[in-house]
Parts: structure tokens; C-alpha cells; sequence
């Protein structure tokens, strides 16, 4: 299976180079695949997630993703609106527009009529069993509820890839189990390539994959992992 | 839903705070729209003096005095020009007229107008109260001056240590000739201590002649003496009097932009550093920096055209009721497509720079700071 993102000694310093988010990052995703990237605070993995979204650029190295250069390609909000679909941990909807509303706002950037964005948007909210909930603002909805509507909106310009940040970790765990499962179900069902970082082991073993960050590096399989230690447990 | 009407939608998120910058711009706006309603009025109460009862052109002196405001600072001259002036070709009637201010109790400032019975009808004059001035001492006073003196018919008013029956009420619908009082022409010449003088001549020409010729060979041929008025441009005093009023128009305007933009300025960037990790979403799911400048640009032009209309109904309610109470007698506003046109001009202004800075603030933020931001 073709690659859907390629990193080769991808570089991120911050404060006068004196802090190395990611320190010669290699890595390869395929088209399709789940992978769940953990490490403690600190470790660069969200630094890795925003590099795979374009969200920061890198100091050195190369990464390309969904046929993007990143390192050369200057369009980088047209490379986010089509190819990339970010949830995160907090909801992040905007409070005075309603579940729908949120939904259609990545779509501002398509070429689509507002009829058009609203009959996705409410596709998109059944998707995630939210169509009855449609017109509630945010804050009459539950933390799952406005979890699965920033889940709805991520899946509103048919991303080659949903990059997820700690997607459950202000939600309880029954909360977090139907959140996964709706994720998981998006993977297999729309063959959409998932990448979730999460300190959660729970979440992180239901990856095809797990890539465990440490010191702004890929632990090799060789090295003491955390992963083999609270897998094991 | 549309980028419009989330554009629509946004300011009012925070209501207190969209409502105290809609009144500190709307204070701004009303007040242009006021003072320009009042300025085109009185603009309009002079044009109206000019072309008293229909008159074409004004007839005054060449010389100056500035002491007498009623005649438009123009001094007096001798009447038998009315006569050389009723003689030119194409002349259907000439008016002498005698304006001057007088001293009375109630007002230093009282306009007294000098006009002989038969020119009655040549400015509209009507009879509103009692009836016209027969005797020696009697007089007529304009409706707005009766209003303002609150004198009527069968009251007395001194002029010149000398008493004068009110005969009648009058209305010309010329404010300027409302606010004063009529009686002949001899007296006010008499009350003045200017025997056989006017202040200006209202010339009317026959139909189908042509003003600007005419009042050219006037001007030719006795312009060493006389001087002819058709528009309010060709009166200096009244030119500069128009300019300040314009200028103090400008100037509560340019006060409005700065005062106006500071607020918005101030409100647009308490919901940028608001919504901050919003504006990092935003970016993260494609926006570009061009759209989230159009969004908060827009937001502040909503506020500053929602403070535009309110303010403009203010302003216009304010001047009405200023009028109603009789606040500025004298003055009859005019509305214009250019007095509401200039208040929305300025709130697009105030709208437009008021929003750059937050909005390039807002653009330039890294979407990784944003969505980390507490």
C-alpha cells in the first residue's frame, strides 16, 4: 500500500533551538492506516501531529503528505481545507452557531452553495447520530455530543487524513468508548487514514500501529518502550 | 448558512459589549446627522430669504456693514433704486425692502422688516391671527417671532422707547422672515434712522427671461453702487458663515472617525484575544488568512452600520424634537440623501479601520499558539 505520508529527519527546535521538539523524526504512514502516537509531555508528539497538518513548520528535514511537499508548498490553508481533518482535545465549536453551523464552516473554503453545505453538514451529523441535535447550539449539548460534532466537522471536506489530539481526554470513559468507536468505524467504513496521539494505552492499542515519541525521537523497537511495559500490564 | 450571516451573527455574542461601542459610535453618528440636518437648514432659511415670496435675484449695496446681520451684512442704499431697477427690461416686479436689527426686551437681535402693503403678496405673506397693519403704529409679527416672544395679536411691543400694536400674525414659511416682524416702510426707515434707504431690492423677472443676463447687466451697469445676489455663494458673509458651519461639520465628523475608531479598535480586539483558539480552528480547517480578515473586518462594519442606523434615527429624533420645543426657532432642518449618505460613509470608515488592526492581529496569529491558548 502506497505511502500517504513520508517524514526523513524531520527537525523542530523552539526557543533559540535550546528545547528539540523533534529531533531527526523518520517516518512513513500508509494510505488507510490507523496509528496512535504516544510519549510523555513534552516528548514532541504533538509537535509531530501539527507538522503532519501543516499547522507548524519545520526547521530541517522533509515531510510530503497526500502528494503535498510541506517544506515547499506554500498553499498550506488549501492543503489543510482538502486533505487534512483535525479534531481536538477540546471541541473547539464555535458557541453561537448551531452543531450544523460548526459543521459547514471548514466547507466556507470549498466552491459549494449554502444548500449544499447544509445537506453535507446534516449527512455528516447522522454519520455521528447527532442529526436530530442539529440546530442546538454547543452549549446545549453534551461534551460527547460536541466531541462528535468537531468529529462531523473534520469529516467535512472528505479529508485524506483525520489527525486527532487527545480526541477523548476530557471525556469520561463510557464517553471516550463511543467516541472511539464512532473514530474507528470512520476508519474502516470511509478507509480514512487515522492518526491519534494520546497518552491513553486504551485508546493507543486499538491502532493498526503505535509509535511511542521520546526526546523528539521514534523509540526503535529495540529500546525500552512504554508501550511494551503498559501493554503488557 | 452563508459567510455573511456569520458575519451577521458574531458581534453579537457578547451583547453588553456590541451594544456600548453601537452607542459610542451612534452618539458620534447622530451628531453629524443633526448638525448636518440644521446646517442644510440653515443653508435653506437664507436661500429662502433670498427668494423671498418667489423673487429671482436680490438686489443690496456694494458696501459693507456687518453690523446688521438681517440684511445679510450688506448697508443700505437709496430706495429710488428700486425704481431704476423696476425700469430694466424684463422685470416683473422689484420690492423695496428694509431689514434691521432692533433692540427690544425680549431679543437685541429683533429683525424688523420695512415693506410697503402692495409687496404683501410679492412674499407670500399670510394673515394667520388678527389683520394687517393699518395704522402708523401698529405692525405684524411672523409666526415663529410670536411663538418665541409669546406675544400676539392685541400685545404690545416697544421699539425704540416707542410702543407698536400687534395687528395680526403672519406666515411666509420663510423662517427668516417668520422669526422677525413687518410694518411699512417708512417706519422701520424711521425706527433705523435711515430715512429713505433699503437694505435690498427682491427682484422678480418675467417668465422664460434670463436671470444670469439679467442680473449681469445690472451688475454692469450699476455696479459701482449695487451689487445683484442670486445664490447664496455670491454673499461673502454668508459663504464663510456656510464654510464654518461645514467645517464644524467635518471636524465632529473626523471626531467621530477617531473616537469611534478607538472604540471599535478596543471591542474588536477584546473578541479577537476571545476567540483566539476559534480563530486557530478556523486555520486549521482551511481558512485563509484573507477570510478570517474579511470575517473580522466585517464584524466591526456590522457594529459601526448597526450604530450608523440607530444613530441616524437618533439624530434624526433629536433634531425633531429640538424643532418641536421650539429650541432653535428659526431654523427648519432639512433632511438629505447626503446627510444620512455622509453618517454611513463615516460608520463604513470607522467599520473599516477600527477592524484592521484586530484583524491583522487575528491573521497573524500561529494556528499551533492559537489552539494552545488559554
Amino acid at each position: 500500500m502506497e505511502n500517504i505520508a513520508q517524514i526523513r529527519n524531520l527537525k523542530k527546535s523552539y526557543e533559540n533551538g535550546n528545547i528539540k521538539a523533534l529531533n531527526g523524526i523518520d517516518l512513513d504512514i500508509k494510505r488507510g492506516e490507523f496509528v496512535s502516537i504516544i510519549g510523555p509531555s513534552g516528548s514532541g508528539k504533538s509537535t509531530l501531529l501539527n507538522m503532519l497538518g501543516a499547522l507548524d513548520i519545520p526547521d530541517s528535514g522533509e515531510i510530503k503528505v497526500a502528494d503535498y511537499d510541506l517544506t515547499k508548498n506554500k498553499n498550506l490553508n488549501e492543503f489543510r481545507g482538502k486533505k487534512i481533518g483535525f479534531i481536538f482535545q477540546l471541541h473547539n465549536l464555535i458557541p453561537n452557531i448551531s452543531a450544523c453551523e460548526n459543521v459547514e464552516i471548514p466547507m466556507f473554503a470549498q466552491k459549494i452553495s449554502s444548500k449544499e453545505m447544509r445537506n453535507k453538514s446534516l449527512s455528516l451529523l447522522e454519520i455521528v447520530g447527532l442529526k436530530d441535535k442539529a440546530e442546538m447550539l454547543p452549549n446545549k449539548l453534551s461534551g460527547g455530543e460536541r466531541q462528535r460534532v468537531a468529529i462531523a466537522r473534520a469529516l467535512a471536506n472528505n479529508p485524506s487524513i483525520i489527525l486527532a489530539d487527545e480526541p477523548t481526554g476530557s471525556l469520561d470513559s463510557k464517553t471516550s468508548n463511543k467516541i472511539l468507536k464512532q473514530l474507528t468505524r470512520l476508519h474502516e467504513e470511509e478507509n480514512v487514514t487515522l492518526i491519534i496521539v494520546t497518552h491513553d494505552m486504551n485508546v493507543a492499542k486499538l491502532a493498526d500501529r503505535v509509535i511511542e515519541v521520546l526526546d523528539g525521537k521514534i523509540l526503535s523497537k529495540n529500546d525500552d518502550s512504554l508501550l511494551d511495559s503498559e501493554i503488557s500490564i | 448558512m452563508s459567510f455573511l450571516s456569520l458575519i451577521f451573527k458574531n458581534p453579537f455574542r457578547n451583547k453588553s459589549r456590541a451594544l456600548l461601542s453601537i452607542i459610542g459610535i451612534g452618539i458620534g453618528i447622530a451628531t453629524i446627522v443633526a448638525l448636518g440636518a440644521i446646517t442644510d437648514g440653515l443653508i435653506s432659511s437664507a436661500e429662502d430669504t433670498l427668494h423671498a415670496g418667489g423673487s429671482d435675484f436680490t438686489v443690496s449695496s456694494k458696501e459693507q456693514d456687518s453690523s446688521n446681520m438681517g440684511s445679510f451684512g450688506s448697508a443700505s442704499f437709496n430706495e429710488t433704486w428700486r425704481d431704476k431697477i423696476a425700469n430694466e427690461s424684463n422685470i416683473e416686479w422689484a420690492a423695496g425692502v428694509y431689514v434691521g436689527n432692533v433692540v427690544t426686551k425680549d431679543d437685541p437681535f429683533f429683525i424688523m422688516i420695512g415693506l410697503n402693503k402692495e409687496h404683501y403678496n410679492m412674499v407670500d405673506l399670510k394673515i394667520v391671527e388678527g389683520h394687517e397693519n393699518t395704522a402708523e403704529n401698529e405692525i405684524i409679527i411672523g409666526k415663529l417671532a410670536s411663538d418665541t416672544i409669546n406675544k400676539t395679536t392685541g400685545d404690545t411691543i416697544e421699539l425704540d422707547d416707542k410702543e407698536y400694536k400687534i395687528s395680526g400674525v403672519y406666515e411666509t414659511g420663510n423662517s427668516n422672515m417668520d422669526m422677525g416682524a413687518i410694518t411699512t416702510l417708512s417706519t422701520v426707515q424711521n425706527l433705523m434712522d435711515d430715512e429713505g434707504n433699503i437694505t435690498s431690492i427682491y427682484v422678480k423677472v418675467n417668465k422664460d427671461a434670463d436671470v444670469d443676463e439679467i442680473t449681469e447687466n445690472i451688475d454692469k451697469k450699476y455696479g459701482d453702487n449695487l451689487t445683484t445676489i442670486a445664490s447664496l455663494s455670491d454673499i461673502e458673509m454668508v459663504g464663510e458663515m456656510v464654510d464654518m458651519l461645514n467645517g464644524a461639520s467635518w471636524a465632529i465628523s473626523l471626531l467621530a472617525i477617531i473616537i469611534g475608531g478607538i472604540g471599535i479598535i478596543n471591542t474588536m480586539l477584546m473578541s479577537v484575544f476571545e476567540r483566539i483558539r476559534e480563530i486557530g480552528v478556523l486555520k486549521a480547517v482551511g481558512w485563509s488568512s484573507k477570510r478570517i480578515l474579511i470575517m473580522i473586518i466585517g464584524e466591526s462594519v456590522v457594529i459601526t452600520l448597526t450604530a450608523g442606523v440607530i444613530g441616524s434615527i437618533v439624530g434624526f429624533i433629536g433634531v425633531e424634537a429640538l424643532t418641536y420645543f421650539n429650541l432653535m426657532p428659526g431654523v427648519t432642518p432639512v433632511y438629505t440623501v447626503w446627510t444620512f449618505l455622509k453618517a454611513f460613509i463615516v460608520a463604513l470608515i470607522v467599520g473599516i479601520v477600527g477592524g484592521i488592526y484586530p484583524a491583522i492581529k487575528a491573521t497573524k496569529l500561529p494556528p499551533t499558539e492559537a489552539l494552545r491558548y488559554e
